[in-house]
């Protein structure tokens, strides 16, 4: 039996065993209740303003509490309509529980706003039916957003259902259960979701920094023809399985839907350094993507990006690197020459460390055995596990505040450059990208690239 | 010289995505109120938002004996005390420190100004510029001749890489002293490269205005003469002079906001579409507004402007002392603090519209909006009787404080008769956008070193601004109409209020 997790804040109106009409009531009573307030003796009623609404779908109490955390953390800067629903067991008929609570907030130069957030706990056939469901509660005229915490059932008519009535769904791929099938299915969602669906994921926004930072590398009109002379890509991660490349994967697709690089193959390098070639013209780049140990960093975080080439005669690296104030370990000499970045190159270092310890690959074409080892069961005694990428705090929020680029042009001396990372939050994350709309070409055609990437890695 | 070329493909889809080319800024009064309160606070924003790129370098040059450390540590004290974000983050300002420098410049030596020079190739050398430079003078404005000259003479303002300067307004005193200025710097610096800057452009909802009429399709339509009855501007300031009595008085109300703030808003809110929100395109349909005021001469003058100085009185629930009795204001002075006109925009669309501007100090709020007041109805449909609550339509764009858009029309009161009465529908920016709007002069920055001059003042806007004020100041200064005064703490002289009931109207109260 699930646990019944209420609005943390008191609600305004609580109703169990109710229907959406009920809801309606109550939320138009607490509107006018809310106008009568505010309006003074003498003064006129303020209207309403809202900017979308904001639908949050929980499949646990963990999530539904992020999930009102987070639309408070909105709400109270942010005129939204805002419905957080949580999927319980279907116990009672196709009815549901529902609270009301709002944020108001009074600004000392504006009269106040209130944002109602409506939390839904539903089960059974409502479940289900999604957009029935939410569809009497949307505001008019104004986007409406469906953020799905924890992993979406892509691919299934119950998120379909639920995306008929909404403009663009928010997920998170860095928390997705299964994340290598999860983020293909993902990939393919776009084709048969309806045409003005955006589709928009918070682990995207968070690498909106690093792909600023080798933006603006290029952006120097004298630095233009860099952009074809790139010859290595070097892409470092924390954790080990293939689920937890998918933002390297998305890195990298950035890059080659940017700048037209065509996928050819993926081949083991040593040291579990996996290498995608690339077609750029006439010319190949190599893409080395290296799984890297990390206390500091969650697992499936980018720990450096590098890109390295030359044109018109110059030599050219930049290195981009998470958290440059790790330990700094001795560096070990036949690395440093594939990744000769000032000697910051923790990253790198710590890889070539482990490049004999571990292989994820290995690990998975031993599973037999290596499940035999553990439980002494005989072969199909009992089922080994599949090795899973943990997704529980995957994300951590003070992993890494701060970017290093070190450049290095010709013979010159490396040029180092720190930046802050924007907070990453799940609330900050939400409302950057809210702001400009899930309908992100760049994104959806890196997502493409990266889930091709994936397959073939 | 703007380049055009292909845009950076790794750039696409990051939204406000601006990033400058690597360049050396050099802050002229660097250990100036202007720098220390403004500048160096929004370079360490622009840094913080990842908006200055590897190799930007800050060098700061004024005439005091300073070590790079003392100037470092003078900067870190204003970027603490001044920053718009709070708390400071340490790692990104002594990043941004180790980004500055310190060079003593007398602006009268010109080895002065070669050894500034010579740092710069260091910088060049050291941080991957291409000789890009930015030059700013945070300085007095009698400077601004000296220091242009000097650059040229060291032979800064050429070679590799774009050289720009920016200079603060006021830019002159009147037309005579603004064109010998833009002489000055256009001998030097092409004039696509002299960045003018009033912050008051950079400030979010004045380009706003632009949005709000040009983004949508709805008001366009009624934007014109047809339709609107009067426009009214409004810069009201509850502060006095503060320490500024020395400049003031020698400059006034309509020197200090008319002729600079109080103009562009008129601008804008009265230019015909750009073609594109580009500076050439958009400063073009501006100075054809400003060539299309109609001149107030002799008679015009004393009917159509008012001027007036405040008394003590009481602002804000302090008693406050008179304009005279100031800290380095003149005991006869005859400036102004109040300046009210009525004005014409003489074209197609706004022929017949007065538009009333009016900027003050020690008014009872600070405030600055624009009011678009629109014609009654041509027919009373309710009768008399039920409209007699209903004022005609206005749209009031605010710029500050409280920014926003509000819309006035009438409604019917719900009741068993008809009785229609008057509503608003107010946009508030606080409420309602995610994004902390950054501050005017990180904007503006931000937009020099990218070499976008679209929110910057043209040499040929200043001339047709002073051209339409130097006759004003004039039959001021010869007590045409006499200066009125005006309690503080009150909207300004009686004149002012006789200037828009002679046309049956009135002042909005903000």
């Amino acid at each position: 039996m699930s646990i019944t997790v209420k609005p943390t804040s008191d609600p305004l109106w609580h109703g169990e065993d109710v229907t959406i009409s009920d809801v309606l009531d109550a939320l138009s009573q607490v509107r006018a209740k809310f106008a009568r307030d505010e309006a003074g003796d003498d003064e006129l009623v303020h209207p309403r303003n809202c900017v979308m609404t904001l639908i949050s779908v929980s499949p646990d109490e963990a999530h539904e509490q992020v999930a009102q955390r987070t639309t408070q953390m909105i709400g109270a800067q942010h005129p939204v309509q805002a419905i957080v629903i949580r999927e319980e067991a279907p116990l009672r008929g196709h009815r549901f529980d529902a609270w009301i609570t709002a944020e108001v907030q009074r600004p000392e130069m504006c009269c106040a706003s209130e944002c109602e957030i409506v939390t839904l706990h539903v089960r059974g056939a409502a479940a289900d039916h999604l957009a029935g469901l939410i569809d009497p509660l949307l505001v008019s005229g104004v986007p409406t957003y469906l953020w799905w915490l924890g992993t979406p059932p892509f691919g299934k008519r119950e998120l379909l259902d639920a995306l008929r009535v909404v403009d663009g769904l928010v997920v998170d791929s860095a928390g997705f259960d299964e994340p290598f099938k999860t983020f293909h299915r993902m990939a393919g969602l776009l084709k048969v979701a309806h045409h003005r669906l955006g589709l928009a994921d918070l682990q995207w926004s968070r690498l909106r920094p690093w792909r600023e930072t080798l933006a603006q590398f290029f952006t120097p009109l004298d630095r233009r023809p860099f952009l074809s002379g790139i010859s290595e890509v070097g892409v470092d991660y924390a954790g080990e399985a293939r689920g937890n490349r998918i933002a390297a994967a998305l890195m990298t697709g950035w890059m080659a839907g940017a700048l037209g690089w065509k996928l050819k193959r993926a081949t083991a390098g040593g040291g579990g350094v996996v290498v995608a070639h690339y077609e750029a013209g006439n010319r190949s780049v190599e893409v080395h993507f290296r799984s890297v140990q990390n206390d500091d960093l969650a697992a499936g975080e980018l720990s450096a990006v590098r890109m390295a080439g030359a044109s018109g005669g110059a030599t050219f690296r930049v290195s981009v690197q998470h958290d440059p104030e790790r330990k700094r370990i001795a560096p070990e000499p036949s690395y440093r020459t594939l990744h000769p970045s000032g000697g910051e190159d923790d990253a790198g270092i710590e890889l070539a460390e482990r490049r004999a310890e571990w292989h994820r690959d290995v690990l998975h074409e031993n599973i037999g055995s290596l499940h035999h080892t553990a439980t002494g069961d005989a072969p199909g005694e009992s089922r080994p596990r599949h090795p899973v990428v943990l997704t529980s705090e995957r994300r951590r929020p003070d992993s890494g505040r701060v970017l290093l680029t070190i450049i290095e042009i010709g013979e010159g001396a490396p040029l180092r450059h720190v930046q802050q990372l924007d907070l990453e939050d799940e609330a900050t994350l939400l409302l950057d990208l809210l702001s400009t709309g899930t309908h992100d070409e760049v994104y959806n055609r890196s997502l493409a690239a990266a889930s091709a990437l994936m397959e073939k890695l | 010289m703007t380049v055009e070329a292909a845009p950076n493909p790794l750039a696409e889809g990051l939204h406000d995505y601006r990033v400058a080319d690597p360049a050396v800024m050099v802050i002229f009064g660097a250990t100036g109120d202007l720098s220390g309160r403004k500048l160096l606070p929004a370079l360490y924003n622009l840094a913080k938002q990842r908006s200055l790129p590897a190799g930007f370098a800050v060098v700061g040059a004024a005439m005091d004996e300073l070590t790079e450390d003392a100037f470092r540590k003078e900067a870190s004290d204003k970027i603490h005390a001044f920053s718009r974000t709070q708390p400071i983050d340490d790692r990104v300002l002594q990043a941004f420190l180790a980004s500055l420098s310190y060079v003593k410049v007398d602006f009268g030596k010109l080895d002065d100004f070669k050894a500034l020079g010579q740092k710069l190739q260091e910088l060049d050398n050291t941080n991957h510029i291409p000789g890009n430079r930015i030059f700013y003078c945070a300085t007095p404005p009698p400077t601004y001749q000296t220091i242009t000259l000097q650059l040229q003479a060291a032979a800064l303002n050429a070679g590799n890489g774009f050289h720009r300067i920016v200079v603060e307004k006021p830019f002159g005193f009147d037309l005579k002293s603004a064109r010998e200025l833009t002489q000055t710097l256009q001998k030097v610096f092409p004039e696509d490269s002299v960045y003018r800057i009033d912050h008051y452009l950079g400030k979010e909802t004045v380009q706003n205005i632009l949005a709000f009429r040009f983004a949508n399709s709805i008001f366009e339509p009624v934007w014109n003469s047809s339709l609107i009855d009067s426009v009214q501007i409004t810069v009201a300031e509850d502060i006095g002079i503060e320490n500024r009595g020395s400049y003031y008085d020698h400059a006034g109300a309509m020197r200090d906001i008319v002729q600079n703030h109080g103009l562009q808003l008129v601008t804008l809110m009265a230019m015909e579409p750009p073609l594109a929100f580009q500076a050439n395109e958009v400063r073009d349909e501006k100075v054809k507004v400003l060539r299309a005021i109609r001149p107030l001469i002799g008679e015009d003058i004393e009917q159509s402007t008012v001027h007036g100085q405040y008394t003590k009185g009481w602002v804000l629930g302090e008693q406050v002392p008179g304009y005279r009795e100031e800290k380095n204001v003149a005991p006869d002075s005859q400036t102004e603090t109040y300046a009210a006109m009525r004005v014409f925009v003489d074209n197609w669309r706004w022929a017949g519209v007065p538009f009333y501007i009016r900027a003050g100090k020690r008014l009872p709020k600070r405030v600055t909006e624009i009011r678009i007041q629109f014609k009654r109805p041509p027919h009373l449909t309710f009768g008399r009787e039920a409209m007699k609550e209903v004022d005609p339509n206005a749209i009031t764009l605010r710029i500050q404080p409280e920014e926003g858009i509000s819309l006035k029309f009438g409604a019917k009161v719900p009741s068993a008769g008809l009785r229609i009465r008057s509503v608003t529908m107010d946009f508030q920016y606080m409420t309602s956008f995610l994004v902390e709007a950054p501050e005017a002069y990180e904007r503006l920055l931000l937009d020099c070193m990218i070499g976008d001059p679209t929110l910057f003042t043209r040499a040929d806007e200043v001339e047709a601004a002073w051209t339409f004020v130097d006759p004003i100041e004039d039959a001021w200064r010869n007590g045409r109409p006499p200066l009125g005064t005006y309690a503080a703490g009150t909207w300004g002289p009686p004149a002012a209020e006789q200037l828009l009931k002679a046309d049956g109207r009135e002042w909005h109260r903000p």
